[in-house]
């Protein structure tokens, strides 16, 4: 047997392990939870529910459309399925998302590992800031992006609670516990705000970004600007009652998103706010979706696609300055 | 609604023959060869009701062609090829095979059974209906709006389907998964078998082979692989377009226990195939390879392509079929000639609910 390092739970912050060790405490509680690795699990995180739950890692192999059919027909024998790979290889199981698992109601839960720019230097091939183009678009699925590792737990509980088909975002780098606020609990469809300091600018992030947000909202503050920051974990169904109600407080609003600014949280909100004629302008903070993201030092790929606590800061200033030319 | 539509249905069948004959009374010459189909009853050939088995199987794939040419022609959609290579293996799996129970679809002690290549979903629809999972008059709306009856099947509208697909090659590892459920479940007093119908041309999607490897690793002895061994994919021939040869090869690399019908068609060699799959079973998953003919029993469609995808347009061309049908299967097992006379009378294409004030125009498929 492969012999895995396991990182101790207080020492690591990587999303990645205490997705592990959620997902094991889980099973100790849930019996019927089993986890389908294909061949990524020391990466995944997976390895740290095997050291405790050995036989309730089911193995494919390098076989991600198989990975997702016998998540799918396990879960037909009463069985809470989490089938884990990286992100970027749900291009190669969306048919099998989008037919077997969400048109037939499954309940599988997907983790999609490393998504957007957080893939230890792995290149175009693995960095995944395209897919919610389509994934988000999937009826009946639940697609969930935690912002810290507080959340991500809760969110596993729930989607445990809850049948039906779901896709997690468990982002590879190193996360707080609880980035929210003290007693925050998660709940499906449902957005929070983070900060309120009586508003010109709202950030709406997603995810790992909730943490870029709340630095740009401090060095803001700074300047005098008022920012309130509304942190979407569940991006579908998406909580448009909290966008609506942020965009009448604000003059601008700016999305932060692990992904690219195309088909991802921009879209959700540029729709929503479309489709109730709101003429609040928006920025997107996110990867371009014209370009494969290629490898480079996570500092760099940041630098390049602007998408820093600065950048944020650049752009809700321009919206500021615009508005006060007017 | 549904009780005017039968009504109407039988007097256009009284219209024009001596004898009536209403063709959704099923009862008049057939009836599920065992009374429970939540067991199993063991038959060999030297038993008393060997005979009866196969004449009420035979009959089961006359009347699941013949109704799913109705249902073809009714909803001017369908794939009559596939649904009649499979028609004598799903009248062995339902008459025989199978444990299921219509009246509880859901019962957790039932043997599963999956149709992969679910384009053939007409020829499933029918032998669903013949065992009562919903009334036999609703096949007339196959396809239609709102039906409850897909295109290509959909498991949280239509009872006794078990998943929904449509997109060619996934259903093997839904299979396999299962069956590892069922064995994780732990041994159960049914010892419940998995079946998954894959089509020939399907397997050349690569996930069929991730599902096979997979199964040969995991050792899945309760996992029955049916190929519907037909020779002909959508728009061609398999050993032009692409072979899957040498298939029992490939299947026993890969670490199953292979059997082979010679003749799918032939209601007692499957019989026999599945006594033999059921006692015999060796730590592998098991693989059927049926070797059959696309569209069998209607000339035009046999060995041929263009009947993958596509109905009868009209009335004469399916009574034309229906006769056939009649001549080589029902006459010889007594159906009377009036059945597939009164089918004919009451196909009527479905027409849309709703007019479309741009005219646009798509044919048939």
């Amino acid at each position: 047997m492969a012999q895995f390092i396991i990182p101790k739970r207080d020492e690591t912050k990587e999303m990645r392990y205490q997705m592990g060790y959620a997902l094991a405490d889980l099973a100790y509680e849930y019996d019927r939870i089993i986890a389908v690795d294909a061949d990524l699990r020391s990466s995944s995180g997976l390895h740290i529910f095997e050291h405790f739950h050995p036989a309730k890692l089911v193995k494919v192999g390098i076989a991600e459309q198989n990975l997702i059919a016998v998540a799918a027909g396990l879960s037909q024998e009463g069985y809470i399925p989490f089938p884990c790979t990286f992100d970027a290889f749900s291009r190669r199981f969306m048919d099998q998302l989008y037919v077997t698992v969400a048109y037939s109601n499954l309940n599988v839960k997907v983790l999609g590992a490393y998504p957007g720019l957080f893939t230890g230097k792995a290149g175009a091939t693995h960095q995944s800031d395209k897919e919610l183009g389509l994934i988000l678009r999937i009826p009946n699925l639940t697609v969930i992006e935690p912002g810290c590792n507080l959340e991500m737990a809760q969110a596993l509980r729930s989607s445990v609670e809850k049948p039906g088909p779901f896709y997690f975002r468990i982002v590879r780098c190193e996360v707080e516990y609880n980035e929210i606020f003290e007693g925050y609990k998660f709940e499906i469809g449902k957005g929070v705000t983070v900060c309120d300091a009586g508003a010109d600018v709202g950030l709406v992030c997603t995810g790992y970004m909730i943490k870029t947000a709340k630095i740009a909202a401090q060095k803001l503050a700074k300047k005098g600007i008022g920012v309130r920051v509304d942190h979407h974990p569940t991006l579908k169904p998406f909580d448009r009652d909290l966008l609506y109600d942020l965009a009448k407080r604000v003059s601008c609003i700016v999305t932060l998103e692990n992904h690219c600014t195309s088909g991802g949280l921009f879209s959700l909100v540029a729709e929503a706010l479309a489709a109730k004629g709101i003429g609040v302008p928006v920025g997107a903070i996110g990867t371009d979706p014209e370009d494969f993201i290629h490898t480079g030092h996570v500092n760099d790929l940041l630098y390049r696609y602007k998408m820093t606590s600065d950048d944020v800061v650049e752009k809700a200033l321009d919206f500021l300055n615009q508005r006060s030319k007017v | 609604m549904k009780t005017q539509m039968t009504k109407s249905t039988r007097q256009e069948a009284r219209v024009g023959q001596e004898r009536y004959l209403d063709p959704f009374d099923v009862s008049l010459f057939w009836k599920p060869f065992r009374e429970n189909t939540r067991q199993r009853y063991d038959v060999l050939p030297f038993h008393a009701d060997y005979p009866e088995l196969l004449r009420s199987c035979e009959v089961l794939a006359y009347l699941i062609r013949s109704y799913t040419v109705w249902e073809m022609t009714c909803g001017a959609l369908g794939h009559p090829g596939g649904s009649f290579s499979e028609a004598e293996c799903l009248a062995v799996l339902f008459n025989y095979v199978l444990r299921f129970d219509p009246q509880d679809p859901e019962w957790p002690m039932r043997d599963v059974f999956y149709l992969s290549k679910c384009h053939a979903v007409p020829g499933l629809y029918t032998v669903l209906a013949l065992f009562r999972y919903f009334p036999i008059q609703k096949l007339k709306f196959y396809g239609a709006w709102g039906s409850g009856l897909e295109s290509h099947p959909d498991c949280l509208m239509t009872p006794g389907i078990e998943v929904s697909g449509g997109s060619l090659g996934q259903i093997p590892g839904v299979a396999v998964g299962r069956a590892l459920g069922i064995r994780y479940n732990g041994p159960d007093h049914n010892d419940r078998i998995v079946y998954v119908l894959i089509g020939d041309g399907e397997c050349n999607e690569g996930s069929v082979w991730e599902a096979f490897m997979a199964a040969g690793h995991w050792k899945l002895d309760n996992l029955v692989a049916i190929i519907d061994y037909n020779k002909v994919e959508a728009k061609g021939f398999l050993s032009q377009d692409m072979s899957i040869e040498p298939l029992v090869d490939k299947l026993k690399a890969f670490n199953f226990q292979v059997f082979e019908a010679q003749n799918g068609h032939d209601v007692a060699e499957l019989v026999d195939i599945f006594n033999c799959i059921i006692a015999q079973r060796r730590g592998k998953p098991i693989a059927l390879i049926l070797n059959t003919i696309k569209g069998k029993k209607v000339r035009e469609c046999q060995y041929n392509p263009n009947w993958h995808t596509s109905a009868p347009r009209d009335v004469e061309k399916a009574g034309i079929w229906l006769e056939e049908l009649w001549e080589q299967d029902g006459r010889r097992l007594g159906i009377p000639k009036e059945f597939h006379l009164a089918l004919k009378q009451a196909i009527e294409i479905v027409p849309p609910a709703h007019g479309n004030p741009d005219e646009i125009v798509e044919r048939q498929a």
